[in-house]
Order: C-alpha cells, then sequence, then structure tokens
C-alpha cells in the first residue's frame, strides 16, 4: 500500500494542471488575507493631520457656526434637551463635521471576519481542492491510462484506496496550513494595531481552520469519489452544478427546513453551529400569540448536525465509488 | 502438472445495451494457450478477442465460464499472477502530459521494480533520446514501442499483445515481429492478437482462430495448413481446354486470378491431373502444388462460420485442428 501511495502522490506532484490548482489554494487566501488587512489599514498620521484641517476649514465655514448657534438656543429642535448640562459638547458633535465624516475605514475585527471573510476563504479552497480531486483522476479516465495501472495493481480497492489517500491527506495538510496561516497573519495584523487579538479569539479562529480544512479536505474527496463513479470530470462538474442549483430551488421550492440547505450545513460545519430562519405560524405577529407555540424564527444548526449531513453525503459518494470500481468494466 | 499458461473454459461474455438488450461478445469460449512460443489469436473484428483478453486480464468481468493463468483461477487470483504477465490491450494508453520515461516510472514503482529496469526497457524498444518527451507527442510507432516497454518492466513470463502492429508503418511492423520473436526465442510465451495474418504465420508456433464469440480452430500453425484440400497450379497452353477436361473427370477448378489463365486444382494426387491431361492430348507447362497460407485458412473458417456452418474445434495445446 505504502508503494500505491508515494505512486500517486509522485502521480499528483506532476500533474501540472493539479497543481496549479494547489498554487491557486495558496494564492488566493493570501490575496483575500493580504487584501483584508490593506483595507482595514488605520489611517497614517498625515491622513488624520490632512483630515484635522479639513475638519477645521469646515468647521469655521459660517453656516456651520450658525448652525451650532441654532442648536444652542433650541436644542429641542436638534433632539436634545434643552436643560442639558453638556449641551455645548452635544450640539458640537451634533453639529460640527467629525474626523469621521471624511475619513470612513473598517477595523479589522477577527469575530467579524470568522463569519465573513473566514467562510468565504472555505469556500473558496473547497471549490479549488474539488476541482484538483476531480482533475488528477479524470485524467485518468479520459487518457485511458486507468486500465494500463490496473494491469499493475489489479486490487481495485487498493487502487481506489490509495488515490482517495493521497487526495485528501494533501488537501487537508494544504488547506490546515493555508487556513492557520491565514488566521495567524490577520490576528498579528489586528495585535499589530492594538485591536482585540485575545488568545480565545485566535484559538476559536484556528479551530475554524480546523474544520475547514476538513470540509475542504472533504470536497476534494467527495469530487474524486464521484469522478471515479462517473469516469468523468465534466460528468461530475455537470452534475454538481445542477445539484446545487437544483437542489437548492427544490428544497427552497418544497419548502423544506433551510437546515437542510447545503450551504447551512456546511457553515454549521466550520463555524461551529451556524443560524438560520424558519417560517413562523401567524399567529406569532399578533399582538399576544398563543402559548405553546414556538415563535422564534432563528434557529442554531449545531455543527454535529452539519457534520452528519455532509459525512452522509461523502460516505453514500464514495460507496456508490468504490462499488462501482471494483464492478464495472474498465474501457 | 497444467503446462498451459492460459486456459478458459465456457467463457461467457453479454454486454448490455443501452436500450436494454443483450450483445454476446465471447460465447462457451475455450482457449487453450500451451507454455512457449508464440500463440496467434486470430478471428475477425469484433469476434470478441479484446474482450477475451480484457477478461483475462481482470479489465472486463465474464458473465460465464472460468479462466486460469499459469494454473491459478483468474479474476481470483489475479494479483499473484499479474507480475509474471505484460499486457498491451488495444492502443496504447498512457497520460499524454507525462514523458515516455514518466509513464514508465510511475509503473514501474507500481511493482516496486527498481529504476534501471526503466532504462533497460527503454533502450530494447528503441525510444532512447526520446523517453523524455512527452507521451502525446510521439508517433504512433513509438506508442506502440512504449506499451511493449511497458510489458517488459514486469520482466513477463507471458506477454500479451493485442494488435501491437496497429497504425505502425512497414518498418515499424519489422521492429515489433523481431521483438517478439526474439521473446519468444527467450522462453517467454507470447499471446499475439493480430488481423495481418503474414504477421502471425512468420512469428507464431501455434494459434488460435475464433469467429462470433466461438473457438473455431486452435492448434499448430503448420497442422492448421494441413487442412483441408490439396490444391496444385496447372499452367496449360490452352487453358480453358483444360478447365473443360479437369472439370468433366469431377476436379473443382478455379482461375488462379481473374487476370492470369494459370488454374488451381483441387486434387490429392497431383499425378491424377497428369494423368488426365495427358490421356486428353494436353501437355502441362507447369503443375505446383499450392502451400494453404493462414488467411486461407482464416477465411474459410470465419466465412463459413458466418454462414452458420458447423465446425470441429481441437482446442489442444499441440493438435490440429
Amino acid at each position: 500500500m505504502r508503494r500505491l501511495l508515494h505512486v500517486e502522490l509522485t502521480r499528483l506532484r506532476w500533474r501540472r494542471a493539479v497543481l496549479l490548482l494547489l498554487l491557486a489554494v495558496v494564492a488566493l487566501p493570501v490575496v483575500f488575507g493580504v487584501a483584508r488587512a490593506w483595507s482595514t489599514t488605520p489611517p497614517s498620521a498625515e491622513d488624520l493631520a490632512r483630515v484635522d484641517q479639513q475638519v477645521a476649514e469646515e468647521t469655521a465655514r459660517p453656516y456651520v457656526q450658525k448652525q451650532l448657534e441654532r442648536c444652542l438656543a433650541k436644542p429641542q429642535r436638534f433632539g436634545l434637551a434643552a436643560d442639558d448640562p453638556d449641551l455645548q459638547a452635544q450640539c458640537e458633535s451634533f453639529v460640527l463635521p467629525q474626523r469621521e465624516w471624511f475619513l470612513y475605514y473598517e477595523t479589522l475585527d477577527l469575530v467579524q471576519e470568522r463569519d465573513e471573510t473566514g467562510l468565504a476563504v472555505v469556500a473558496l479552497v473547497s471549490v479549488l481542492l474539488l476541482l484538483a480531486g476531480t482533475t488528477l483522476v479524470g485524467h485518468d479516465w479520459n487518457s485511458g491510462s486507468m486500465s494500463n495501472q490496473l494491469l499493475f495493481e489489479t486490487r481495485r480497492t487498493r487502487v481506489w484506496t490509495a488515490k482517495a489517500l493521497v487526495v485528501f491527506a494533501v488537501s487537508l495538510v494544504l488547506s490546515l496550513v493555508v487556513f492557520s496561516s491565514y488566521w495567524l497573519a490577520l490576528w498579528a495584523a489586528a495585535r499589530s494595531r492594538d485591536l482585540p487579538s485575545s488568545t480565545g479569539i485566535l484559538v476559536d479562529c484556528l479551530q475554524d481552520g480546523l474544520r475547514g480544512a476538513l470540509v475542504a479536505a472533504g470536497a476534494a474527496l467527495g469530487g474524486y469519489a464521484l469522478t471515479m463513479l462517473f469516469r468523468s470530470t465534466v460528468a461530475t462538474l455537470g452534475v454538481l452544478f445542477a445539484v446545487a442549483v437544483a437542489g437548492g430551488a427544490l428544497i427552497a421550492v418544497l419548502g423544506i427546513d433551510a437546515q437542510f440547505q447545503p450551504q447551512t450545513n456546511i457553515a454549521a460545519v466550520v463555524l461551529d453551529g451556524a443560524d438560520y430562519y424558519v417560517q413562523v405560524p401567524d399567529e406569532c405577529f399578533t399582538d399576544r400569540p398563543p402559548p405553546g407555540i414556538a415563535c422564534d424564527e432563528e434557529k442554531v444548526l449545531p455543527a454535529a448536525n452539519g457534520s452528519i449531513y455532509v459525512g452522509s453525503f461523502l460516505l453514500l459518494a464514495g460507496a456508490a465509488s468504490v462499488l462501482s470500481f471494483r464492478r464495472r468494466d474498465v474501457p | 502438472m497444467n503446462d498451459l499458461v492460459i486456459e478458459t473454459t465456457g467463457l461467457h461474455k453479454e454486454f448490455r445495451s443501452r436500450r436494454g438488450g443483450l450483445r454476446v461478445a465471447v460465447q462457451g469460449l475455450d482457449l487453450a494457450v500451451p507454455r512457449g512460443g508464440v500463440h496467434g489469436f486470430l478471428g475477425p473484428n469484433g469476434s470478441g478477442k479484446t474482450t477475451t483478453i480484457r477478461m483475462l486480464l481482470g479489465l472486463a468481468r465474464a458473465s460465464k465460464g472460468s479462466m486460469e493463468l499459469f494454473g491459478h483461477p483468474v479474476p481470483q487470483s489475479l494479483p499473484a499472477v499479474i507480475d509474471r504477465v505484460g499486457a498491451v490491450v488495444e492502443s496504447p494508453k498512457f497520460s499524454p502530459n507525462f514523458s515516455g520515461r514518466q509513464n514508465l516510472v510511475l509503473l514501474a514503482r507500481t511493482i516496486g521494480a527498481p529504476t534501471g529496469r526503466v532504462d533497460a526497457a527503454i533502450e530494447t524498444v528503441g525510444l532512447t533520446g526520446r523517453d523524455r518527451d512527452r507521451f502525446k507527442s510521439y508517433s504512433l510507432g513509438m506508442k506502440q514501442r512504449l506499451a511493449i516497454a511497458a510489458t517488459l518492466l514486469k520482466d513477463p513470463e507471458l506477454l500479451i499483445l493485442d494488435e501491437p502492429t496497429n497504425g505502425l508503418d512497414p518498418a515499424g511492423i519489422r521492429e515489433i515481429r523481431d521483438t517478439i520473436r526474439d521473446l519468444g526465442e527467450r522462453g517467454v510465451t507470447v499471446l499475439l492478437s493480430s488481423h495481418i495474418l503474414a504477421e502471425v504465420q512468420q512469428v507464431c508456433t501455434s494459434a488460435t482462430i475464433i469467429g462470433n464469440g466461438r473457438l473455431l480452430a486452435s492448434g499448430r500453425v503448420d497442422e492448421l495448413l494441413q487442412g483441408g484440400p490439396a490444391v496444385v497450379r496447372v499452367e496449360a497452353p490452352d487453358p480453358a481446354a483444360a478447365r473443360s477436361v479437369l472439370e468433366g473427370a469431377g476436379f473443382a477448378v478455379s482461375p488462379a486470378a481473374s487476370d492470369e489463365p494459370d488454374l488451381l486444382v483441387e486434387a490429392d494426387s497431383p499425378a491424377e491431373v497428369t494423368r488426365v491431361l495427358g490421356e486428353a492430348g494436353i501437355w502441362l507447362t507447369a503443375l505446383t502444388p499450392v502451400r494453404r497460407d493462414l488467411e486461407s485458412v482464416f477465411l474459410e473458417l470465419t466465412e463459413a462460420d458466418t454462414l452458420g456452418h458447423e465446425h470441429v474445434a481441437h482446442p489442444t495445446s499441440g493438435g490440429a485442428a
């Protein structure tokens, strides 16, 4: 088995299309991370000085001063209380130009990043690894070299397993490195900016990365298994596309709970639970909803449920793939 | 001890078409290939040769029947014997973007063969200097040679070659033929499936002929050629008169070719032909025995099979059909 694993690893290393996809798995999150760090860069001292000058110029304008006088004279028109002891400061903050009006920038918030860009990076890497898994073995079928391989190793389950292990292991290690690097880099950036960056947040992010890596490696394995089943990269991608489009639409049309949407379940795995929304009875919108009716529209899908959902599909695809490969004639 | 390297009994293969119908590719085939020498495996297109080979190698499942390689039942014991079998099935199938050497290295590593064997195989088939080029840049002849190189990685006792000279130029055909003959002389048993009957006749010591998935004949090539009526070529000054006299005497006569005056006469005794013509006052210019070739045997058997005639087949390891 070790010999076969070595062979499959070499095959993967020599396949240029697969290497390009793996390169993209590394490069795109780097681009993503750099873009996030860049777009959340705090303003420089020069920027602040320029803005302060702009604020001073605006503040000095007569109509602004007139507004301030009006606010002090008739604060209730500005929604302020006349007897507010801090009226001067209130009116100034209300009427006078502020820094933020001229200088908008996002703060790097790791908690927010987990829900947004973190999930997007996992999705992106998963798609790329799925393509890598399907490309690697699709080429074997397309070129007909699978039959040649089976003339040298006839135990088909071994061949299937060796290829699957290589696809899964390479995807897992690579995505784990990529996600960990991504979160460590963002955490370091937040820390260097004196933003909230406790070790606890970092651990949460790294755990997301670990779960994300499992999802990405599972996607690669799923792509591989389906291609071994359909014996064509194009057929696999076609089926996945159809399932993604038609499956989601079908679930929505049939009014099935959002907890059965694939993306909800994947998010639940990666984020250790995901929110989803359910329809509640119309009675919930009356002044006094009848007791005993669940009126909470927002639900949480636990990671365990998501894992069972995703794992079931993977198991199904894997079992069908192995059985088919063992039994069907190889062209 | 069973000295057959390949033996199939009642081998049967059915394909289910997409419309739900059944197509029988191989029906009750009993194939026996003795150890040593080059064994031809002949049959018209679609007669089931490749399907039989693919079943023997585990690429296709038999619907019924049993198969043995080196006395081991396959596909069950295929892992135990596959290292002794080299095979080229149909066209050479390698990764087009890998070099010839890379393709061989992957296969060699699969069986734990040393890298030196890759070099030796490349040298044996004459691909040195082109081995680092991509497979897709190879000519058909080079692809065939690479496929043969792959079979040599195992240092096989049995070599199964399915149409190995397909698409080759005359020089390439000759090279492959010499390689096959050389392997046969070195003690490797070669099962050669080919359409080129002259080629088979030149290199094979024994042959099996199949048609419509059934065995038509099997045995040593020289014994296969001995079957059927003896034929002599008759040259006479007046072929029309000679033909009339011979037919009158009960001989089966046909023209040697449409543009030749010579006659082909089925006769067990050439002296009888001379006597009949002499008595009619026709003096022969030449009388030559016509040696049957494999092509005529093959055509007789397969054409008769197509017409639904019955044949007595002798699937033996050495007997004539």
